[in-house]
Order: C-alpha cells, then structure tokens, then sequence
C-alpha cells in the first residue's frame, strides 16, 4: 500500500508523447502508482489490421471503442490500484476523446452521456500541442482515429479534426479550471 | 468556424434525406425488425419471410445481430475469454450495431431496399438492461436512433425458450448470462437470466409499440400474420424520427 492518498490524475492532449511524458511528471515516483494508457484492452490494435472491406470507422464508432477501451481499464487498472491505495495517471483520460468528438462534429450531449460512467479525476493536466507537426503524425487516440476513419467525413479532413481536438481540449482545460485542479503544460 | 460548417452541413443533410425519403413518385426503403429472446423462432420467420418478399419483387437486404466485419472480430475475442463486463458488453455491441447501420442498412434504405434486421437496438436494450445497467444510457449508446418501420416481437416464455435453446445445445456463457447471474450451470443460469430479458422486452413492447407475434403458434400461423401485418403496415409514411440519424450518415459520409 501506498503511503500517499490515492488519486486519480487526468493527462489529456493529442500527441501521445507528449503525454505520456506529463503523465511521468504527474506521478513523480514510480512507487506512488502507475500509469494507465489508452488501447490497455488491445481493441485499436486489432482495429488496426482489420480488412480494409469491413469498411472504414465513423467518429460514433470509434468513441463507442474508446469508452470499451476505458471501461476495461477502470475495471482492470484504475480501480484495483486506487482501492489499493495507489496514484493513478490515466493518459489520455475522457476530455482527449471528447476533444476528437467535438471536432468531428458529436454533440456535446452524446459525449457526456456516454462516458457518464467514468469516475471524475481528482485532478486534471492538459497537454497541448505546440503546433509542431508530430513525426508518426497518427500516434494517441485522435491521430489514430484520424487516420482510421478515411476520407473526409463530415466534410472534413483528418488535418482539420486533428486541429480542432486540439482546439476543443484548450476550450475544455479552460471550463475545467473552474470545477477541478487544472495544469496545462505545451509540448 | 469548423462547427458552423458542420451545422450547416447537417442541416442540408437534414433537407436532403427529408426529400429523398418523403418523395412519393419513389419507392422508398422499408425497415422491418425481428425480435425476440433465443428460442422464439424469429430466425425461422426471418427467412421465410425474406423468402415471399423476394418472390414479390422486393429487393431484400438482411443484417444480423453482431455481424459487422469490423466488430464482430473484437467483441468474439473477447467473449471466448469470457473478458468483458456488462458496460464493455454493452459498449461493444453498440459499436457493432452503429457500423452496420452506417455501413450496411442506411446506404441499403438509401437505395430503396427494404432491410430485415434479425434483432435491432432493442436487443442491446433487452439484454443490457436485464445485466442491470441503466435504460436511459444504454438508449442515448444508439443515438441518433434509427426506428423501424415495423418491429415484430416474437413473445415466448422464459420456459419454452429455455427448451427450445436447450434442446440441441448448451448456452453458451454471455447468452446464459453467467456473467451476471453467477450460476455455474448453464441452462439453470439461462432460465434465470431470459426471464429478466423477456420482462425488459415486454416493457419496450409497450413503450415502442411493437407488434406481438405469438410464437408458441404454429410456424405457418405466425408466417401468414407476418404478411398481413407488413401489407398492412408497408405503406406507412416515412418516419420524421429518422431524420436525424439520416442526415448525421449523410453529412459524414457524404454518400450517396
């Protein structure tokens, strides 16, 4: 057991890199806790090297996904470490999936409504982007979901999403200033 | 900026597919649901009723419960290793169920195919609600929703079910709900579990007006009340309900 009060920490932002460095930060000493990532289940990954005749994922789809994904990690990663005593980093947490949802044109309602199950962090860290082009370019959950999707869905291309999750995550970090313990860092 | 182009772009999607499918000079696509627990028959009358409708010159497209190529892969892992809990459970099928109707049924009712689904969102909704999760955020999953224009239940109880399922076959793990009841043997977790899902069906039986086809009935029986009621039913006005589901697919994918 941890001697430290168990916390949940957010990392949200769009390159995957970037947070996962803040997410390193934000736990400091590895025996406090651990770190949560995104794909823990493996659903992108198969998702991945799916026939390309399945046909392509929507915004809708891949969020559904992503809320799997995390219900899996609550269930298997967050949830036995916190009762365990320990700090856990979720990076990327909700707000990076409501970030790409948002940009891809998701109502606002739908997203909250669908990630209602998942437990409000004691603290949450946005990281946001330079405005430097990543070098893998697809990396984290939104340039995976980008590039995943094809074509220009809703009238919009992976490079307008990409920019405008980035967008909706400095809308978010600032309303949630108000409610939680806010760190923005820029990578 | 990016928003505003987006309204803008449903809300033309919206004028387009009101156009499209309220156009009475064209023959418009036709959703038609089976639903039912295990064991009530429906896959039976699924067929032999794409069977007269093709026979009439429809032309007929029929999805599956769980059957997207993209999903169905995923959620099939995962339930061999028995490793998903109700909300992945029910996260999951939804996901399944949202590539079809974007992949498979809109682009079909687009084309003016009439579309069989063999189980609708109801299933995830019977069954989820029955492993206990919330009605309310298991609906709002399948969101925009997409409503049949005729949704046939196929009521049985909890006791033929469990026969007609067992009678060749164990029940296999998530189907008996062992997931939830905890109770080892298969088919005494079973005839636990489908009592719970045929109450949450006759609950949307009520609140969603589906017609109820006794199927404790003779396969003939049922199958010639099958085609009266969809005669009956076929020439409904297109649903404005749909709207939004409709043009959120034409607005994303831009099709056809």
């Amino acid at each position: 057991m941890s001697a430290s009060k168990p916390r949940l920490i957010a990392v949200d932002g769009i390159e995957a890199a970037a947070v996962i460095a803040a997410a390193r930060r934000a736990l400091g000493s590895p025996a406090r806790g651990g770190i949560s990532h995104w794909d823990a289940s493996g659903v992108f990954q198969e998702l991945a090297v799916a026939d390309e005749a399945a046909g392509a994922p929507s915004p809708r789809t891949l969020l559904l996904l992503y809320a799997a994904d995390l219900a899996f990690r609550l269930r298997w990663e967050i949830r036995p470490a916190l009762a365990e005593g320990y700090t856990v980093v979720a990076a990327p947490y909700v707000e990076t999936a409501v970030a790409f949802g948002r940009a891809a044109g998701i109502p606002a309602g739908w997203l909250a409504n669908l990630f209602r199950f998942a437990p409000r962090p004691a603290e949450r860290r946005f990281v946001h982007r330079s405005g430097r082009r990543n070098k893998a370019g697809v990396d984290g959950f939104v340039g995976f979901g980008c590039h995943q999707m094809r074509g220009k869905p809703g009238g919009r291309t992976p490079r307008q999403i990409m920019t405008g999750a980035a967008r909706e995550l400095r809308k978010l970090a600032r309303r949630n200033t108000r409610k939680v313990k806010v760190k923005s860092f820029n990578s | 900026m990016l928003h505003r182009n987006g309204s803008s772009a449903l809300q033309r999607a919206r004028q387009r597919a009101r156009r499209h499918f309220a156009n009475p000079a064209r023959r418009r696509g036709l959703l038609i649901a089976f639903e039912g627990p295990d064991g009530s028959g429906k896959t039976t009358q699924r067929k032999l009723f794409k069977t007269w409708l093709k026979s009439e010159g429809y032309d007929v497209v029929t999805t599956k419960w769980n059957s997207s190529e993209l999903i169905k892969p995923i959620i099939k892992s995962r339930k061999t290793v028995r490793a998903l809990s109700p909300e992945e459970f029910s996260l999951l099928h939804g996901a399944d169920f949202r590539h079809r109707v974007e992949q498979t049924i809109l682009p079909a009712l687009w084309q003016g195919k009439l579309v069989i689904a063999d189980r609708f969102l109801f299933t995830g909704l019977a069954r989820d609600v029955a492993r206990g999760l919330d009605l309310d955020w298991v609906l709002k999953l399948y969101q925009p929703l997409l409503w049949p224009d005729l949704v046939f239940y196929f009521a049985v109880s909890p006791v033929t079910s469990g026969k007609r399922v067992t009678a060749t076959r164990l029940p296999n793990f998530y189907e008996a709900g062992q997931d939830v009841t905890h109770v080892e043997d298969p088919v005494e977790s079973y005839q636990h579990f489908i009592a719970r899902v045929i109450r949450e069906y006759e609950s949307l039986a009520l609140i969603f007006n589906f017609i109820t086809v006794d199927a404790e009935q003779s396969i003939g029986d049922q199958h010639r009340q099958i085609r009266e009621l969809f005669l009956e039913g076929q020439r409904r006005p297109w649903s404005e309900w749909n709207l939004d589901a409709v043009a959120d697919w034409l607005a994303r994918t831009g099709e056809p």
